[in-house]
C-alpha cells in the first residue's frame, strides 16, 4: 500500500476545504435530528410505562403490541414503509420526518420496556411500605417506586438512546441531507475518499462525547456500595 | 367492659382455592402484647396483613378502634395511618436518608410542615436509639439498625396498634436483641402491638396473650403461662416440643 | 380502507415476489449465521483483554478501540469500508466488507458485555481454582467465560437479535439480502407490497425472539426478591 496514495484519497487537503461546508452542514442535520429522536422517543416511552402501570387490561394489550412490534422490525424497514410506502395511502412525509418518526416509535419501545422492566423490579416491600404508612398509589408510585426505578434503568437507557441516535444516518438511504449522505454524495462528485473520511471524523465528533457522557452517567447512578 | 382496639370478626381468606384463614375471631385490647406463634403456612403473617389489607379479607369484618375498616369505600390512607407496619425485611426506601425515610409519610400524607415532621422524626428516632443516624443512608446501617428505623417509620405516625410481621428472623442473632429491646421500651410506654415471631423467650417475658395458629385456625390462647407452661392441645404441644428441638 | 389493501396487502404480489423475498430471507439469515460467531469470537477477545490487559497504553488503546466502534454508526463504517477501499487499490467483495464491518462494530458491542460479565463472576471462583492448582488460563476458560456467559446471556441475545436487524443495513450497499430484493420489488411492480411483506416476514422471525428476550430482561433487571 502506498502512502502517498493514501494520503491523496483520504487526507486531502484541498478536496477537504472544498467539501467541508457540506459536510458541517451534514452534522447540523445529523445532530438535530439525534436530539429531536432522542426527546421523542424518551417522553413517548416513559409515559407508556407509566400507563402500562395502571394495570388496564386494554391498554395494555395495545402497549405491549406496540413495544414488541417497533423492537422487532429493522429500523431500516420502518424508514422505508414511511417514505416509501405511506405515500401510496396518501401520507407523504419528508425524508426527515420519515426518518425522525420511525426512530422516535422505535425509541420509545424499547424506553418503555426498559423503563417497565425498572419498575417491576423495584421489590414489592417498598410499595407495601409506603402503602402502609397511609400514602396513596400515586404519591407511592412519584416518591418511592419511579425514583429507584430510575436508578436501574440509567444504564440501559444510555445505551439504547445513543444506539438509535447513531441510527439517523439510516436517513442517508432514502435522501436525507445528513451527515453521511453529504459524504457519499461529495465522494463520487470530487472522485476522491476524503470527504468520506471527514464525514466518518465528524461522526466520532459528534458521538465519542456522547458515549463517554453515557458512561459518565452510568457510573455516577450506580448504587453507593 | 372495655373495647378492644382491635377486632377481628369470623376472617375468611382465600388465595384462589386455597382457603388460608378459616374463620379468625381475635379481640386484642389497649396496651396489650399479643404474640402469634405457629408453623409455617399456618396464616399468621396473612392474618397480620389483612389488618391493614395489605391482603384483602376474602370475608369478615375487622374494626380498628371501633372503625370498620373492611367497609366499602373505607379511606384506606387515613385508616393506614393509625396501623403501623414492621416487616420482615424492613423496607426502607434505599434512596432516601434514614430521617426521610421516618418523614416521608408526615410530610405528604398528614401534611405537617417540614419543621414539624423532622421534629416528630427526630423524636421517633430518638425513640428507637438512633438519632445520631438521621442523615445516614440504609445501606450504611447494620441488619439491627435497619429494623429499628422500620419501628420509627411506624412510630411517627402515632399509630393506636403497630403491627410486626417477623421483625427480627432476617436478622444476625447478635443484632435480634437490640432491636427486642425497643420492642419491649414500646411496650412499657404502653403500644398496643400484635407480633409474628419465633422469638419464644421475648414471648414469656413481655407477652401479654399467646395465640397459637394451625392451619388457617386459631389453636389455642391464652397467658404466656398457659400456652409455654400447660398447653392443652396435641398440637400446640407437638409445635412448642419442636422449638425448643430446635433452640436446644 | 381498500386502497390500504391494494397498496399494503396485494394478494397477486404477494404471491410473485414471494419466491425473491425467502431467497432474501434466506441471504438474511447466512448473513446472520456468518457474521454472529465472528462478532461473538471477537467479542469474547475484546472482554478477556478489558480484564487481563495490565499495561496502561494497552488499556488505553483497547478502551479508544472500544469507544471508536461504539460512537461510529454501523452505516457509516460499512460504506467507509466498501467505498473508501478501492481509493487503496483494495478491490473487496461485498460481503467481505459487511462482515468486517459487522464485525468491528459488533467487537465492541459483545465486548462490554462479555467485559461485564467478566467482572460479574465472584474472586471467590477465581481464588477457589487458583488454590486447586489450576493455571490463569484454565481458569479463564472452565471457570471464569462459563460463568461470565451464564450471567449476561439476556444481553447477548439482545445484542444478537440487533446484529440480524443490522443486516438490512447491507442493503445499502447493494447485498441481496431481504429488504434489499424488497425494494428492487417494489420499484419493478410501483407497488409497496413487497416491503410489507418483507415487513411482515421480519416480524415473523423476530417476534417471538424479543418476546423470549421481555421475559429475561424482567427477570435480570433488579435482581428479584
Amino acid at each position: 500500500m502506498d502512502l502517498n496514495a493514501l494520503v491523496f484519497s483520504f487526507f486531502n487537503l484541498q478536496i477537504a476545504l472544498e467539501y467541508l461546508p457540506d459536510i458541517l452542514k451534514g452534522m447540523v442535520v445529523t445532530v438535530e435530528l439525534g436530539l429531536v429522536v432522542a426527546i421523542t422517543g424518551l417522553v413517548v416511552g416513559m409515559a407508556l410505562a407509566v400507563l402500562r402501570a395502571l394495570q388496564l387490561k386494554p391498554l395494555n394489550f395495545f402497549i405491549i403490541c406496540f413495544a414488541d412490534i417497533m423492537r422487532a422490525l429493522p429500523p431500516l424497514v420502518v424508514i422505508m414503509m414511511l417514505f416509501f410506502a405511506f405515500p401510496y395511502i396518501q401520507i407523504s412525509m419528508s425524508a426527515f420526518t420519515a426518518t425522525w418518526l420511525a426512530l422516535s416509535l422505535v425509541l420509545a419501545a424499547f424506553v418503555e420496556e426498559i423503563c417497565w422492566a425498572g419498575i417491576v423490579s423495584v421489590p414489592k416491600g417498598q410499595s407495601e411500605a409506603a402503602r402502609s404508612t397511609g400514602l396513596s398509589w400515586l404519591q407511592s408510585m412519584l416518591y418511592v417506586v419511579l425514583p429507584q426505578a430510575v436508578r436501574l434503568t440509567v444504564a440501559p437507557l444510555t445505551n439504547r438512546v445513543i444506539a438509535i441516535t447513531k441510527s439517523t444516518a439510516l436517513g442517508s438511504v432514502v435522501g436525507l441531507s445528513e451527515v453521511l449522505n453529504n459524504s457519499q454524495s461529495a465522494m463520487s462528485n470530487s472522485g476522491n475518499a476524503t470527504p468520506l473520511m471527514l464525514g466518518a471524523i465528524g461522526c466520532l465528533l459528534i458521538f465519542i462525547p456522547v458515549v463517554l457522557l453515557g458512561r459518565w452517567t452510568e457510573t455516577r447512578f450506580r448504587w453507593k456500595q | 367492659m372495655q373495647t378492644p382496639i382491635l377486632k377481628i370478626t369470623n376472617l375468611h381468606k382465600s388465595f384462589g382455592a386455597n382457603e388460608v384463614l378459616k374463620g379468625i375471631d381475635l379481640d386484642v385490647m389497649k396496651g396489650q402484647l399479643v404474640f402469634m406463634i405457629g408453623p409455617s403456612g399456618s396464616g399468621k403473617s396473612t392474618l397480620l396483613r389483612c389488618c391493614n389489607r395489605l391482603e384483602e379479607p376474602s370475608s369478615g369484618s375487622i374494626l380498628v378502634d371501633q372503625e370498620d375498616i373492611t367497609a366499602v369505600g373505607a379511606d384506606l390512607n387515613r385508616i393506614r395511618q393509625n396501623i403501623g407496619m414492621v416487616f420482615q425485611h424492613f423496607n426502607l426506601y434505599r434512596h432516601m436518608s434514614v430521617l426521610d425515610n421516618v418523614t416521608l409519610a408526615l410530610r405528604k400524607v398528614q401534611k405537617l410542615s417540614k419543621e414539624d415532621a423532622k421534629a416528630r422524626g427526630l423524636d421517633a428516632l430518638k425513640r428507637v436509639g438512633l438519632l445520631e443516624k438521621a442523615s445516614a443512608f440504609p445501606d450504611q446501617l447494620s441488619g439491627g439498625q435497619q429494623q429499628r428505623v422500620g419501628i420509627a417509620r411506624s412510630l411517627a405516625l402515632r399509630p393506636k396498634v403497630v403491627l410486626f410481621d417477623e421483625p427480627t428472623s432476617a436478622l444476625d442473632p447478635e443484632l435480634v436483641g437490640d432491636v427486642l429491646k425497643v420492642m419491649r421500651e414500646l411496650k412499657d410506654d404502653g403500644m398496643t402491638m400484635v407480633v409474628v415471631s419465633h422469638e419464644m423467650g421475648f414471648a414469656r417475658a413481655a407477652a401479654d396473650h399467646v395465640v397459637f395458629m394451625d392451619a388457617g385456625k386459631i389453636v389455642e390462647q391464652g397467658t404466656p403461662q398457659q400456652i409455654f407452661g400447660t398447653p392443652t392441645h396435641v398440637r400446640t404441644q407437638a409445635f412448642l416440643a419442636r422449638m425448643s428441638e430446635h433452640a436446644a | 380502507m381498500d386502497e390500504i389493501f391494494k397498496s399494503f396487502f396485494n394478494i397477486p404480489i404477494y404471491i410473485e415476489v414471494a419466491p425473491y423475498l425467502l431467497k432474501g430471507l434466506l441471504n438474511t439469515l447466512l448473513l446472520s449465521a456468518l457474521v454472529i460467531p465472528f462478532g461473538l469470537a471477537a467479542g469474547l477477545l475484546v472482554g478477556v483483554l478489558s480484564i487481563t490487559l495490565k499495561n496502561r497504553w494497552a488499556r488505553a488503546l483497547l478502551a479508544i478501540y472500544i469507544d471508536v466502534f461504539r460512537a461510529l454508526p454501523p452505516l457509516v463504517l460499512l460504506i467507509f469500508i466498501y467505498y473508501g477501499t478501492p481509493f487503496l487499490g483494495w478491490e473487496l467483495p461485498k460481503l467481505l466488507a459487511v462482515v468486517i464491518g459487522f464485525m468491528l462494530n459488533n467487537s465492541s458491542y459483545y465486548g462490554e458485555i462479555f467485559r461485564a460479565g467478566l467482572e460479574s463472576v465472584p474472586n471467590g471462583q477465581i481464588e477457589a481454582a487458583r488454590s486447586t492448582g489450576l493455571s490463569a488460563t484454565q481458569t479463564l476458560i472452565h471457570i471464569q467465560i462459563p460463568q461470565a456467559t451464564r450471567n449476561v446471556m439476556p444481553d447477548l441475545i439482545s445484542n444478537t437479535i440487533e446484529v440480524i436487524k443490522l443486516t438490512t443495513l447491507a442493503s445499502a450497499v447493494a447485498m441481496p439480502e431481504l429488504l434489499r430484493v424488497a425494494r428492487d420489488a417494489q420499484s419493478l411492480f410501483y407497488n409497496p407490497s413487497p416491503i410489507v411483506l418483507a415487513a411482515i416476514f421480519y416480524l415473523l422471525l423476530l417476534w417471538p425472539l424479543v418476546r423470549l428476550l421481555s421475559r429475561f430482561e424482567h427477570k435480570k433487571m433488579g435482581g428479584g426478591h
